[in-house]
This record gives C-alpha cells, sequence and structure tokens, in this order.
C-alpha cells in the first residue's frame, strides 16, 4: 500500500518538529509547514537523510488565507494526497491583555482560528474515502481552564476545542477520525524554556517534554481517541477540574500565577 | 600577543593555556581562585582573579588582549540552584561577548558543545543538522541559548567562532565534568563494574589534544560567525569498555545493568534529592539519553580547520596511562 502522508504546521520549532518525527519514524510521509527561514529545509533534509520518507516542504506565513488554499494547490500538482492533517502551528502570550498591541491579537486569531477552519475544509476536499483519514487539533489545556494572561490565546483554543467536537459528531459516518490534542505546557521554544524552568509546583509537573507530547499525540491519533491529554499530571488537573468547585479552582489559579506574575 | 582564557582551571581551559604559553603567546588566565591547584604553572601564563559575571574583573583582565578563549561554563550535571546554568552560561557569556565587542577584541573563539545536538537517529550530526530532542538537560538548553547568544554578536560585527566539542577524555584532571575520566579511573580501580543497557548506545568520544589545537585552529583559520564540530571516533560502551580492558590489562567482569532499572534508579534518586537536597548520583533525563545514540561528524572542521582526530586506541592508552599515574 502506498505510504500516508501527513501534513504538518509549524513544524519547524517545538511540538510540530517532534510530531514530524514521530510520524517520519512511523514511515509516514510528511508535507512541513512553516514559516519561512525558521529552518525547515534543513530539518526535512535531516529527516530524509536519517529516516528515509518523503519529505515536501512549504513555507509560508498561514495567517493569509491564499497561502493555506495555495498548499493544496501545490500538492494536487505534485498529486499528492494528504491522509493526515495535523493543525498545529499557533501563537501563543503570555502577558496582560493591555500589555500586547491589536495587531498581534489578530494575528493570533487568524493563526490560532482561520488557519486550521481553513486547512481542515481543504485537507477534508481533497481526502481518498477509500483510506481513513486523520486530523489532530492541537488545542491546549488552557482552553479548558480559564488563566489569566492567556485571554486570547485561551479563547483560541476553546475555540479549537469546540470546532474538533463538533467536527467529531457531524463526520461520525465517515471514514475521518478527528482526535483533539490538549496539552499543558510542554519544553520547546527556547525562549519559553527559561520561563518554564522558573515554574513551581504544580504549574512545573504540568510540562512535559515535546518528544513524549508527540508520542501520545500519534499514538492517540490512530487509535481514533477523541481527546489526548499527555502527562499524568495533566489528566489529574482535568479530573480535578471536573469535580472540585469554582471558588477552589480560582484559588489554585491565583496561586500558581502569583510566583509567575512577579517574574 | 595577550590572549585572555575563561575557565583555565577547567578540563579543556587548562591545558588550552599551556598549549598558548608553550607556543609563545601571553595568557592571561582568568580564574575565581588564582591559586587553583589544575591550573598549570608557566611562565608566560598570569593568573588574574577574576569571574564571568563579575563585569569589573572581566574588564580589567581582558582589556590588554586582542584575543579571547571562552571555555568557562557551568558543566555539571547537577546543582542545587537551577538557576547557575542560566547565569553562568547564558549572561556570563553575554558578559564576555558585550565587552569583547566594547574593548575591540580581535576574535573570540566560544566553546560550546555537541550537546547542542543531542541524540542523533541514524547518521552522525553535522554543523547543519537541527536539534531533534527537546531540552531537559539544563546544561545542554543553557548552552544551546549561549549560542543564540553568539549569533547576536556576530551578527553586531563580532568576529566570533564557536566550537562543539563532543564528550572530551584525555590527560587532565578528574572532576565531576570529566566523565570519562571519571569512568576510566573507576574502572582501574576496579568499582566502575556496570554497562548501561545493552552496551551499544554509541557517543562521540574527542581526544582533549585533538580539541586543544581544533581550537587555536578555529583562532587562527575560523571563519566569523560559523561553528565548527571538533569530534572525535564514534564508539559504543562495549568498544569503550573492551579498549579500556585491552590496554589497561584488567578485566572485570561488568555487569550489563538493564535500562529499565537505570530508569527507575534514576527516579529514585531525583526523588532523593528533592526531599533531602543531597546531590543525585544520576538523574531520569541523563538515564532517558542512554536510549539514543550521540554521534557528531568533525568533517567541516577536518576540511576547513586541518583538524586532527586521534585514533580512539591511541589517545586511550594515553589517558590509561596518565590516570594509572595520578
Amino acid at each position: 500500500m502506498k505510504p500516508l502522508t501527513a501534513i504538518v504546521t509549524g513544524a519547524s520549532e517545538g511540538l510540530g518538529k517532534s510530531i514530524a518525527l514521530e510520524l517520519a519514524s512511523r514511515q509516514i510521509d510528511l508535507v512541513l509547514v512553516s514559516l519561512p527561514s525558521s529552518g525547515l529545509p534543513e530539518l526535512a533534509e535531516y529527516i530524509r537523510k536519517n529516516l528515509g520518507v518523503k519529505v515536501t516542504v512549504f513555507e509560508a506565513d498561514l495567517t493569509s488565507a491564499e497561502n493555506c488554499t495555495d498548499l493544496f494547490d501545490v500538492l494536487k500538482r505534485r498529486k499528492v494526497t494528504a491522509n493526515i492533517l495535523i493543525n498545529n502551528a499557533g501563537l501563543g502570550n503570555w502577558a496582560w491583555f493591555g500589555d500586547m498591541n491589536t495587531g498581534f491579537y489578530k494575528k493570533q486569531i487568524e493563526l490560532n482560528v482561520i488557519a486550521p477552519v481553513l486547512l481542515t475544509h481543504l485537507f477534508l476536499a481533497q481526502v481518498d474515502d477509500e483510506r481513513t483519514a486523520y486530523i489532530l487539533n492541537v488545542g491546549s489545556l488552557a482552553g479548558r481552564f480559564v488563566v489569566p494572561k492567556k485571554q486570547v490565546y485561551g479563547a483560541t483554543k476553546s475555540f479549537i476545542s469546540y470546532f474538533t467536537r463538533c467536527l467529531q459528531l457531524e463526520m461520525d459516518s465517515q471514514n475521518v477520525s478527528i482526535s483533539l490534542l490538549s496539552p499543558g505546557g510542554i519544553n520547546t521554544k527556547p525562549e519559553l524554556l527559561v520561563m518554564n524552568h522558573n515554574l513551581k509546583g504544580i504549574a512545573k509537573a504540568t510540562i512535559t517534554e515535546p518528544d513524549r507530547v508527540a508520542y501520545e499525540a500519534i499514538h492517540g491519533m490512530f487509535l481514533g481517541k477523541k481527546e489526548i491529554i499527555p502527562g499524568g499530571v495533566n489528566k489529574l488537573m482535568v479530573l480535578l477540574n471536573t469535580i472540585l468547585p469554582g471558588f477552589i479552582k480560582d484559588m489554585i489559579i491565583k496561586s500558581n500565577l502569583k510566583p509567575v506574575v512577579k517574574m | 600577543m595577550r590572549i585572555l582564557v575563561t575557565g583555565a582551571t577547567g578540563f579543556i581551559g587548562r591545558y588550552l593555556s599551556f598549549k598558548l604559553a608553550e607556543q609563545g603567546y601571553n595568557v592571561v588566565a582568568l580564574c575565581r581562585n588564582v591559586n587553583h591547584p589544575y591550573l598549570i604553572p608557566h611562565k608566560n601564563i598570569t593568573a588574574v582573579k577574576g569571574d564571568i559575571l563579575d563585569r569589573p574583573s572581566l574588564i580589567s583582565a581582558m582589556k590588554d588582549c586582542q584575543q579571547v578563549y571562552h571555555t568557562a561554563a557551568l558543566a555539571k550535571m547537577w546543582r542545587r540552584d537551577k538557576n547557575d546554568y542560566y547565569n553562568i552560561n547564558v549572561a556570563g557569556t553575554r558578559n564576555v561577548l558585550e565587552l569583547a565587542m566594547d574593548l575591540y577584541i580581535s576574535k573570540i573563539v566560544y566553546t560550546s558543545t555537541c550537546g547542542v545536538w543531542g541524540p542523533t537517529i541514524k547518521h552522525p550530526m553535522t554543523e547543519n543538522d537541527p536539534r531533534i530532542d527537546g531540552f531537559a538537560i539544563d546544561y545542554e538548553r543553557t548552552k544551546y541559548l549561549a549560542e543564540i547568544e553568539t549569533r547576536i554578536y556576530a551578527n553586531k560585527g563580532l568576529n566570533v567562532v564557536t566550537v562543539n566539542p563532543s564528550r572530551v577524555y584525555g590527560e587532565g584532571p578528574i572532576t565531576d565534568s570529566n566523565t570519562v575520566g571519571k569512568m576510566i579511573y573507576g574502572y582501574l580501580k576496579g568499582k566502575w563494574r556496570i554497562i548501561p543497557g545493552k552496551g551499544t548506545q554509541v557517543s562521540n568520544y574527542a581526544y582533549l589534544d585533538d580539541v586543544v589545537n581544533g581550537h587555536i585552529a578555529a583562532m587562527e583559520q575560523g571563519e566569523p560567525g560559523n561553528r565548527y564540530i571538533l569530534g572525535g571516533e564514534d564508539i559504543s560502551f562495549n568498544t569503550f569498555f573492551d579498549t579500556l580492558q585491552n590496554i589497561s590489562g584488567k578485566s572485570h567482569n561488568m555487569i550489563r545493568l538493564p535500562q529499565r532499572i537505570i530508569e527507575a534508579y534514576s527516579h529514585f534518586e531525583k526523588l532523593k534529592t528533592s526531599l533531602t537536597g543531597l546531590p543525585p548520583v544520576f538523574l531520569p533525563e541523563f538515564a532517558a539519553r542512554l536510549r539514543r545514540d550521540q554521534k557528531y561528524s568533525s568533517q567541516k572542521a577536518i576540511a576547513k580547520l586541518n583538524y586532527h582526530i586521534t585514533p580512539f586506541a591511541e589517545g586511550m592508552a594515553k589517558t590509561i596511562n596518565h590516570i594509572k599515574n595520578l
């Protein structure tokens, strides 16, 4: 049988890179998408050389709708049918609402909300009905918990969560499996690492390594899991979230925020 | 010519200082303790008290120098205060680069590590390859961040070259960061009896002499803003201990400790450390690394810097002989 092909957005760094490596180690061909000059050709060459799969590179800013359409036009011209879509690209933030400018929030919403919707639509239009298609939408635990300083980010991830659950219901009878990945903090970009390493207590325990998250994500996706929550502590947090009364949750969030706010 | 060496009491820095002094350069050896036992006495080496975190001391050490070798780093596996890794490796490096810019230093060689790449899949890593692993190890994370600093300063016009030694072994003191030396010393005493896993994990071993020559070649011929892997042969644990046995003539019954036991033990050690504050023998992030190979290619340094790799057996023979006579 022909090898599967997976599109991974935001593939140059962090979780996207780990997911790309995880898929390639399962002999799945890749279409890697990331911003220009983010080291994507080097990563692609490394994966071809070491894991022997086909890798297509698409360097573009997904906040532009034309680039989303372009991606699938390019694949069509090259006669590549994608069987897997990993909507991973996203823009995070950790700042009081007033501290970032309007342009930032616009970009954040375009990348975290509009791009996954468009890509999912375009992806579903080209899938081969004979083979199971998979979509993995990267949400966040921040979409479940109300976390100050993550106001817009958390809201975009809540959107992804709603969008994914709704599609799961709509497409129940079709040969498409859609999963939501809800990770906590991940040790990814070096800039974030400095911040993560200053965290303490519960906040620190929720931080996981990207290769571990990538493994659990892809494993869960192929099992057809509706939601994948990597890491034991994170699973516990979600459980507590469903049973604890609201005022206690607020206390926990505020106490966890304190050491970080001081930074 | 006056040359500043930071980390002059370290495994690489002390021998680099000595070699430069032998070549007739005046070496300013930056030390926190000028009477440090690892400093090699030489008429061309002047020990200057200072610290890369103390800018005034760094300025007075650097001000009449033309070149700087920045080898100082925190390379230990564990430190009670994790912030030390960031402060020494990143902020310390930033201090050196910034002052080098202010004081018109003509060229700097920065000692990074192959740890900025970490594990490999199949082929040895080259300078252009991306890092494929996360950043669980503090040393690797902060050295990675420090390289970003060197790129920022290279873009500002500073003539800085980065060298990336792999796992360095050779003739020198047995310290916490000299992990190979510790292993050989333990084996010769009959105390080290463990081979991790099946012994097939491969690491790259760089001979100290080669690494120091590579530093000097990088100063002479390195292209600004470039980095060069200074490695050696890719060797498995099995080959490592076979070589050690053949050369030393000592044979021990080695225990191949299963990976799962090593990992379980490392979690116990982590718990012990978090409860008691006592230094751990081993940590989970290092145990996990034993599952992966760490192979690196020195082809760029060989082609551009005339880098020479001493055969592993030859370097080991000299190292074993040195450790026997300690």
